[in-house]
């Protein structure tokens, strides 16, 4: 592989990195707060695809101009936002608040998200049609600019633009905010956290409206990039989910890393393995750097031991 | 402790069985005008991934069924029976079993994919129940053993043998980017063509890439900067057409061609200007284009208020083969009769001549070329010809 | 800290909640109400027509604008009612269920009526698919049996070890292609050629030991770790079925695998088409295994892995190699699920890459909560129901909502009957609170 050729595979490795850690922060979060694999989140992401491409579907005109196509985007990040956050929103209320009330273990937890994600993507698939959909036409994807000779294109750039961003507020969001603040003391310890007058029910609930909001997003974005269908959540899930391990579950910082690293090994492995290896690659990765690091590369303190 | 559990069990369990007991139903062999019912089956994908194309095939059995009945000159009634293996092995044997132990049923049009064939090819075999496929292509299917299935359309050989020599002899192609999916289909198609070029004295770089990858961009970069002056996609249009955008975005502006799974009006409404140009080629004919079997698409219009799709005139073809030959036999056919006069038919139906070698294999070698011209998927000819062959 | 079953106290957090003044909308009646009323909607929604891609709010607008909606709700109203007001019903109800309770709890303490029980059933799933239809017997075979193989195979990991395993059809795979590899259907040649019966031990040994491969290094990760390796183990197994063509056939698939057949001289039976043999074979399999299950559960084994389980420091501390445990765990969990591949290779003679898909991991998974984790008349009831259900519904709902279906079952389940349908003893007093 040429140089030349290096840059080519790191321009949409960035890109669908980005995608990717922007996916495990909502699994990362959630899990901090309830230690719950959140299985459900990957129809959060649809949903927030289909959300956004059925108000799109109905309001882009057939040639819409420059001002209209940024207006058209920035409606598609709201509405898939809205979407996604009130699907995770509720997910919380429906799927996992009744049994946190019982205090049920953990497999229980994650049976329930394993069929509420079922449930989301066939209703989906049953309400929106089985055949994937074409977002409408909201600009050209040209070339922005070349980057030693690697082409970047529009939706590239929107991506990366959009995941920053919503990762640089979350951020701030996290360290900065009461809000945040409750998401980091109840990950710490819950019980201490709740008779420290946090409200545990309402920071959980938040935290699944975050997550869900970035996953919605997310979902429109990865429906910008390709297409969108009812099933297009199974693949990108399980990718972010490993992206969020390997980063060490329950880090923030962590899941974006990981999401990231994932993003470059799968497009890297094209050239140097083949793509049908894409998965395998990722896994190895990930199995490799969690014989070295059994938390992930940034987990620290998880649980009581080993 | 654990044995009070077992015995909790049983009462769910031996009502559950009776429940099931209850549901196996005797046949009823004559319809509601006193006439002999004989039943054609469908097996094919009606769920999941590929129900689109299941559905297209499903309509061309109906529509045969319907008019058949209401010409009128039938001595039996004819009723239809859908069968779903979702087009995958795993559901195949359920959904066949339930196609054979139906004794009214005397052929049937399918499987529609060739993994589920070689899941239960033995098992329409032991019925002696024809299973005549109109779209299972994969050549091997015809060297199993199996007795009794047959095959209405020209395998692999034809369609990645008419890529190869579209490329080899009309574009005088050097170097050729040949991409599959990783579906039996794909990579069957795939391994014949890339076989053709190399023996036409071709390079090939060929590539794998899984249904619904997330992202098409690194093999369209692959693409590229392979330095192919023409590339094949064996696969379908689901994942054609993001594939079709990326090569696009990447800049890769030589010739495509992709195969019938692709051949999909869908393809267009997905990729949009990203299809534009590309070839894609068929065992099919085009039933909109093709003049003389504009009846038929009219009637199916009429029928299911959508226009014809891929197989949809080959099934329609097949079930009216089927047809024909029971007519001949009258009410006394069984399937043993139905499948022997099968086997010896010529039938001239709207899409081609049909008839089968020793083995059922279908002996003609036809592949046509489309072309997506201003959003539009547009019907060339046959590949061969269009080739200088 | 035994993972996957950790409790966290929660009673602290609710009495916190409870001392904060609640509005009349956050009242229980109020919401259980509005619970009822979306549950309507959604029911409305979930039974409607199914939509196209063509006009994405066609399916949606047909169900809000029928008069489905209206009954679903109405009924939504009742129910709300009937829980408000009628305390004499369900008092009346629950009296009418005591009797019944008390019939099973005198049957379960004699032993004479619980073997008697057994048998019944035993004689019942003999005999019963001799009179069922050829096409009820495969989905018994190909899916009911086959799942129950692999779920009381699962059920040692989860239920009783506790490990989260989301990998487990890969060992499904192993069992199936080492049918096809034994009897020289795969493109490399085996050294010798087996009858499926006597690949049966040696796909038991391979998946053994491919546990032990995949168990030596990633034991000791945490729980939700475990989770994501067995399910990445998952992925490169099929990946490997799927794109090392020399060595598995690849997407085409393995054809004409050999039926089971028995040749000692005077005892001979070859196995044909028929499910009804099949049926009988994995029959026998599943009594074996669940009588070789019943006394690992009450050996020193089995109790460990419950010690384990339930707090893996206070049993490490207590002197358990708790590696080589799980370790054994997990390779008799293995093993059991290599049979299962074996009978099923052989029995349709045709195997490829899409008969593993990571979904099916997860399906058994379910089906093992379903029935109840760690109790094995659970997990046969469970997984036997589950598996079947799909193909029940095909005449019932819409083929292609049967698994919409499933989900909500699932869920339902979970909020519900957490423990399982028939829960191990250990976990109604203990686990699940």
């Amino acid at each position: 592989m040429s140089l030349y050729e290096f840059w080519d595979y790191l321009v949409p490795g960035v890109a669908l990195g980005a995608l990717y850690a922007v996916i495990a922060i909502g699994y990362t979060l959630v899990y901090g707060v309830l230690q719950l694999i959140n299985f459900a989140h990957s129809e959060v992401f649809m949903l927030g695809g289909f959300g956004s491409l059925i108000v799109l579907t109905a309001i882009t005109p057939a040639h819409p101009s420059a001002l209209g196509s940024v207006l058209l985007v920035l409606a598609g990040l709201v509405v898939s936002a809205l979407v996604g956050g009130a699907t995770a929103f509720g997910l919380e209320k429906v799927a996992y608040r009744p049994l946190r009330r019982r205090g049920a273990p953990k497999l229980i937890f994650l049976i329930s998200a394993i069929g509420a994600s079922f449930f989301l993507y066939n209703l989906a698939g049953k309400l929106f049609g089985r055949d994937p959909l074409p977002m409408p036409h909201l600009y050209d994807n040209n070339v922005v600019f070349t980057l030693f000779g690697a082409r970047v294109t529009i939706t590239q750039l929107l991506l990366l633009g959009c995941a920053l961003a919503m990762m640089a507020g979350l951020d701030l969001l996290v360290n900065r905010t009461r809000l945040g603040a409750g998401i980091r003391a109840l990950a710490q310890d819950a019980e201490t956290a709740s008779l420290m007058g946090v409200d545990t029910d309402r920071v959980i609930s938040r935290t699944f409206l975050i997550g869900g909001l970035m996953g919605g997003v997310a979902g429109f974005l990865f429906g910008l990039n390709t297409q969108v269908s009812f099933t297009m959540g199974f693949n990108p899930g399980i990718t972010a989910f490993a992206a969020a391990v390997l980063g060490g579950v329950g880090s923030i910082r962590g899941a974006m890393l990981g999401g990231l690293l994932l993003g470059l090994v799968e497009n890297f492995d094209v050239p140097l393995f083949g793509e049908e290896w894409r998965y395998a690659a990722a896994f190895v990765v990930l199995v490799a750097v969690l014989m070295f690091r059994p938390t992930g590369i940034l987990g620290v303190k998880l649980g009581r031991a080993a | 402790m654990l044995r009070k559990r077992l015995l909790q069990t049983a009462a769910p369990l031996v009502v559950g069985l009776l429940a099931l007991t209850g549901c196996t139903k005797g046949d009823d062999q004559a319809s509601a005008d006193g006439k002999k019912l004989f039943k054609i089956a469908y097996e094919g994908p009606l769920t999941g991934e590929n129900a689109a194309l299941g559905a297209h095939m499903e309509n061309g059995v109906k529509l045969a069924i319907q008019q058949a009945n209401a010409k009128g000159d039938l001595p039996f009634t004819l009723q239809y029976v859908p069968g779903d293996d979702t087009g995958s092995a795993d559901q195949a044997p359920a959904a066949a079993q339930k196609i054979i132990d139906d004794d009214a049923v005397i052929a049937t049009i399918g499987p529609a994919f060739s993994a589920p064939t070689k899941a239960v090819g033995q098992l329409y075999s032991q019925a002696n129940l024809l299973a005549l496929t109109a779209s299972a292509s994969s050549p091997s299917l015809t060297t199993l053993g199996f007795t009794s299935f047959l095959r209405g359309i020209p395998n692999d050989n034809a369609q990645g043998g008419g890529m190869a020599v579209y490329y080899a002899k009309k574009l005088k192609a050097k170097k050729v980017f040949l991409v599959d999916d990783k579906t039996e289909y794909g990579v069957g198609l795939s391994a014949v063509a890339e076989n053709d070029l190399k023996k036409a004295g071709v390079q090939v770089v060929r590539e794998s890439v899984p249904q619904k990858t997330p992202d098409y961009t690194a093999v369209a970069t692959e693409a590229k900067n392979s330095g192919a002056d023409a590339l094949i996609y064996a696969g379908f249009y689901a994942d054609a057409a993001p594939f079709a955008k990326k090569l696009k975005e990447a800049g890769f502006d030589k010739p495509k061609i992709a195969s019938d799974g692709t051949n999909d009006k869908k393809f267009v409404e997905l990729a949009g200007g990203a299809a534009e140009g590309w070839l894609l080629t068929c065992p099919c004919v085009d039933p909109t284009v093709e003049p003389g079997i504009k009846k038929f698409t009219e009637d199916y219009k009429a029928a299911f208020k959508v226009d014809p799709g891929t197989y949809s005139a080959e099934s329609y073809d097949a079930t009216n083969l089927v047809i024909e030959q029971l007519k001949a036999l009258g009410t006394g056919a069984t399937r043993e009769s139905l499948l022997a006069a099968v086997k010896k038919a010529d039938y001239k139906g709207l899409t081609k001549r049909y008839h089968f070698d020793e083995k059922g294999e279908f002996p003609d070698k036809a592949a046509f070329l489309y072309q997506v011209e201003n959003g539009k998927i547009v019907y060339k000819g046959d590949i061969n010809v269009l080739a200088g062959s | 800290m035994s993972t996957v079953l950790q409790d966290r106290p929660k009673t602290v957090v609710v009495d916190v909640a409870r001392l904060r003044r609640t509005r009349w909308h956050q009242q229980p009646r109020w919401r259980r109400l509005g619970a009822l009323l979306a549950l309507g909607a959604l029911l409305t929604v979930m039974t409607g027509e199914q939509g196209s891609g063509k006009d994405l709010l066609y399916s949606l607008r047909g169900s809000l604008t029928s008069g489905r909606l209206w009954a679903f709700l109405g009924l939504g109203v009742a129910a709300w009612l009937l829980a408000e007001l009628g305390a004499p019903v369900r008092t009346a109800l629950r009296r009418a269920v005591r009797p019944a309770a008390r019939a099973r709890t005198w049957a379960a303490e004699r032993r004479a009526v619980r073997l008697g029980g057994v048998l019944v059933v035993l004689a019942l799933l003999i005999f019963v698919p001799l009179t069922l239809s050829k096409a009820t017997n495969q989905v018994l075979v190909d899916w009911v049996g086959i799942y129950v193989l692999l779920a009381l195979g699962l059920n040692v990991v989860i239920g009783w070890a506790g490990l989260l395993d989301l990998g487990f059809v890969a060992f499904f795979a192993i069992g199936g292609y080492s049918a096809a590899f034994w009897t020289g259907r795969l493109p490399v040649q085996p050294p010798v050629h087996l009858n499926p019966f006597l690949v049966i031990p040696v796909a038991m040994a391979t998946c053994l030991v491919a546990g032990v491969l995949l168990g030596g290094p990633t034991l000791r990760l945490r729980g939700d770790y475990l989770a994501i390796v067995t399910l990445g183990f998952h992925e490169v197994i099929y990946l490997v079925a799927k794109n090392s063509d020399g060595l598995t056939g690849g997407s085409m698939g393995v054809f004409g695998i050999p039926h089971f057949s028995i040749d000692l001289g005077p005892i001979q039976y070859r196995w044909k088409l028929d499910p009804l043999d099949y049926w009988w074979l994995l029959l026998g399999l599943v009594v074996a295994v669940v009588l070789v299950l019943r006394r690992l559960e009450h050996s020193k084994v089995g109790r460990t892995w419950i010690a384990i389980r339930e707090d893996e420091v206070a049993a490490a501390a207590h002197g358990v190699d708790t590696v080589r445990y799980k370790l054994m765990a997990f390779a008799i969990g293995a093993s059991t699920s290599g049979a299962a591949g074996v009978v099923y290779a052989s029995k349709v003679g045709f195997i490829n890459p899409e008969n593993f898909p990571l979904l099916y991991s997860v399906l058994v998974l379910a089906y093992v909560i379903f029935g109840g984790m760690g109790s094995v008349p659970g997990v046969l009831l469970g997984a036997g129901l589950l598996a079947w259900l799909p193909h029940a519904l095909k005449d019932v709902v819409d083929q292609k909502d049967r698994f919409m279906y499933l989900g909500a079952l699932l869920v339902a389940m979970m909020i519900y009957r957490p423990q399982g349908l028939l829960p191990a003893r250990r976990r109604t007093s203990g686990g699940a609170k």
